[in-house]
C-alpha cells in the first residue's frame, strides 16, 4: 500500500466569480481502521488564505506548523499579510528542500489576491509532494480521491459562479466523490472566501 | 514470436523475461436503465500502452432487438466472448422457438464468464436491455461473472470519474430532496458531458461515443465527438 494511501483524504478547491472554495472531508484513519469523523485538514493562514492538506497526516500537521510558523515570521517582517501566489512559492521550495526524504503531502492552496490592475482574483494552486506547482483557473484536487474528484469537478463546474452557487457545487461534487472512496468521507467542512468574508459550513454526510 | 530467455546476472540474482497474455485496451462504456428505456454508451478509442491503435474500435454490440453487451478491457478477449454469446443466443433461438430476454443472457453471461474462472476474460461488461416487463434493465458484471442488477454502471478506465456524476444526477444520493425520474433526452445529455468529461481527464478515453437508447420500438444510435488528444 502507498504510503500516500496510509490515512486517506480528499481536498478540492474551486474558483468561481471573486470568489475562491475550498473543501475536505473530515475522516482520520490508519489503513482501514477510522479513529475520527473530526480533522481538520483545511487551514487558514489569513483570512484570505486557505491551505488544505492531504496525504499522510504526520506530515500533514508538521507541514501546516512549519507553514504558520513562516507565515508569522513573514507577516512580522513584512507588516502585511502574504500573498496567496507568494506562499505558494514558500510552499514549494519547502518541500524541495526536503528532495530526498519528502514530507508525504499534497498541499492545495487557494485564496484572493490582488494583481496589478484588478482586486480580489481567484487563486488556486496545488503542488506535488517534492514541490512542483500546478496552476489552473478552474478547480484542482487532491488525496486519494482525485479520480472521483476529477470525474465531478469536470462535469459540473461552470466559470465565475456566484459564492452560494460556487458552495453548491463544491459540495455536492466533494460528497459524490468520497462516497465512492473507503479512505475518505466521515463528514466534509467547506469554506467559501470572498472579499468581504469567509463562510464556512459543516455538511451533512453519509458516515461511513 | 515471444522468446522467453531466462538471464542469469552476477551475484545469483536470477532475471526473467514475463510473457503476459492480458492487455488492457483501455476506454470507458457505462448505461443507464430507466423506466422504459436503457441508454448504453462507449467510447470508440483503442489503445496498447501509451499509444492509439485505432480510433474508432466499437465497444457496443448488439446481441439481439433488446440487448446490448458493452465492454471494456482486453479487446481480443471482447471479440471471443462476443463470438460465444452470439453461437449461444443462436441455438437457444432455435431450440426454444424465441428470442432470448436480457435477463436470460445476463446469467448465460456470468456462466459463461465464471467458466474461465482460473484463465479469465480480461472483460469488465456491461449488458443493457428491457426486462419481460419493458422496463430497462442494466447488469454490471466483474472479470469473472459476478453480476447484479443495478440502476447504471460504468467500466473501465474512466469508471471512477464517472460513477460519482452518476450517483449525484440520476440516483441523487447526495441530494435527496432534489430526487427526480429522468427521461431518456435527458438521460443522453447527461450521458454526453459525462464521456467528455472522462475524455478530458481520463488518457485513454476519447475520439468519439457510441450511443444507443434501447426501447420497445427498438434500438437507435447516435454518434458523439470527443477530443482526439
Amino acid at each position: 500500500m502507498s504510503i500516500m494511501e496510509y490515512n486517506g483524504s480528499a481536498v478540492v478547491a474551486m474558483t468561481g466569480k471573486n470568489c475562491v472554495a475550498i473543501a475536505s472531508d473530515m475522516r482520520y484513519g490508519i489503513r482501514m481502521q477510522t479513529l475520527a469523523a473530526d480533522m481538520r485538514k483545511i487551514f487558514k493562514m489569513h483570512d484570505q488564505l486557505f491551505v488544505g492538506i492531504s496525504g499522510l497526516a504526520t506530515d500533514m500537521q508538521t507541514v501546516e506548523q512549519k507553514l504558520r510558523f513562516r507565515t508569522k515570521l513573514y507577516e512580522l517582517r513584512e507588516e502585511r499579510n502574504i500573498k496567496p501566489s507568494v506562499f505558494a512559492n514558500m510552499v514549494s521550495s519547502m518541500l524541495y528542500e526536503r528532495r530526498f526524504g519528502p514530507y508525504f503531502i499534497e498541499p492545495v492552496i487557494c485564496g484572493l489576491e490582488d494583481k496589478k490592475d484588478q482586486k480580489n482574483v481567484p487563486f488556486i494552486c496545488t503542488t506535488d509532494l517534492i514541490g512542483a506547482q500546478c496552476f489552473t483557473n478552474d478547480f484542482l484536487v487532491a488525496g486519494t480521491t482525485t479520480d472521483q474528484l476529477y470525474g465531478v469537478c469536470e462535469a459540473m463546474y461552470k466559470p465565475d459562479m456566484e459564492p452560494e452557487d460556487l458552495f453548491e457545487t463544491i459540495s455536492q461534487c466533494l460528497l459524490a466523490a468520497v462516497d465512492r472512496d473507503c479512505l475518505s468521507g466521515w463528514g466534509a467542512i467547506v469554506h467559501v472566501i470572498t472579499p468581504d468574508q469567509v463562510i464556512t459550513r459543516e455538511l451533512k454526510s453519509r458516515q461511513d | 514470436m515471444m522468446n522467453l530467455q531466462i538471464k542469469t546476472a552476477p551475484a545469483g540474482h536470477i532475471k526473467e523475461a514475463r510473457f503476459s497474455p492480458y492487455e488492457n485496451n483501455g476506454g470507458t462504456v457505462l448505461a443507464v436503465a430507466g423506466k422504459d428505456y436503457c441508454v448504453v454508451a462507449g467510447d470508440t478509442r483503442m489503445s496498447e500502452g501509451y499509444s492509439i491503435l485505432s480510433r474508432d474500435v466499437a465497444k457496443l454490440y448488439q446481441l439481439n432487438n433488446t440487448s446490448i453487451l458493452a465492454s471494456s478491457g482486453m479487446h481480443a478477449d471482447m471479440v471471443t466472448l462476443r463470438k460465444s454469446l452470439d453461437y449461444k443466443i443462436e441455438q437457444y433461438r432455435h431450440r426454444h422457438h424465441k428470442e432470448m430476454m436480457t435477463p436470460a443472457i445476463a446469467q448465460m453471461l456470468s456462466n459463461t464468464l465464471y467458466f474461465k474462472r482460473f484463465f479469465p476474460y480480461y472483460t469488465f461488461n456491461v449488458l443493457a436491455g428491457l426486462d419481460e416487463n419493458g422496463a430497462g434493465v442494466v447488469y454490471g458484471y466483474d472479470a469473472i461473472g459476478s453480476f447484479e442488477s443495478i440502476p447504471y454502471c460504468v467500466t473501465g478506465t474512466g469508471s471512477s470519474l464517472i460513477t460519482s456524476v452518476l450517483d449525484n444526477q440520476v440516483a441523487f444520493k447526495t441530494q435527496m430532496k432534489n430526487k427526480a425520474e429522468l427521461s431518456f433526452d435527458e438521460v443522453v445529455d447527461l450521458v454526453k458531458d459525462c464521456m467528455t468529461a472522462a475524455g478530458e481527464r481520463d488518457i485513454f478515453t476519447g475520439d468519439s461515443v457510441d450511443i444507443a437508447v434501447i426501447t420497445k420500438d427498438g434500438i437507435k444510435y447516435e454518434k458523439f465527438a470527443l477530443k482526439k488528444d
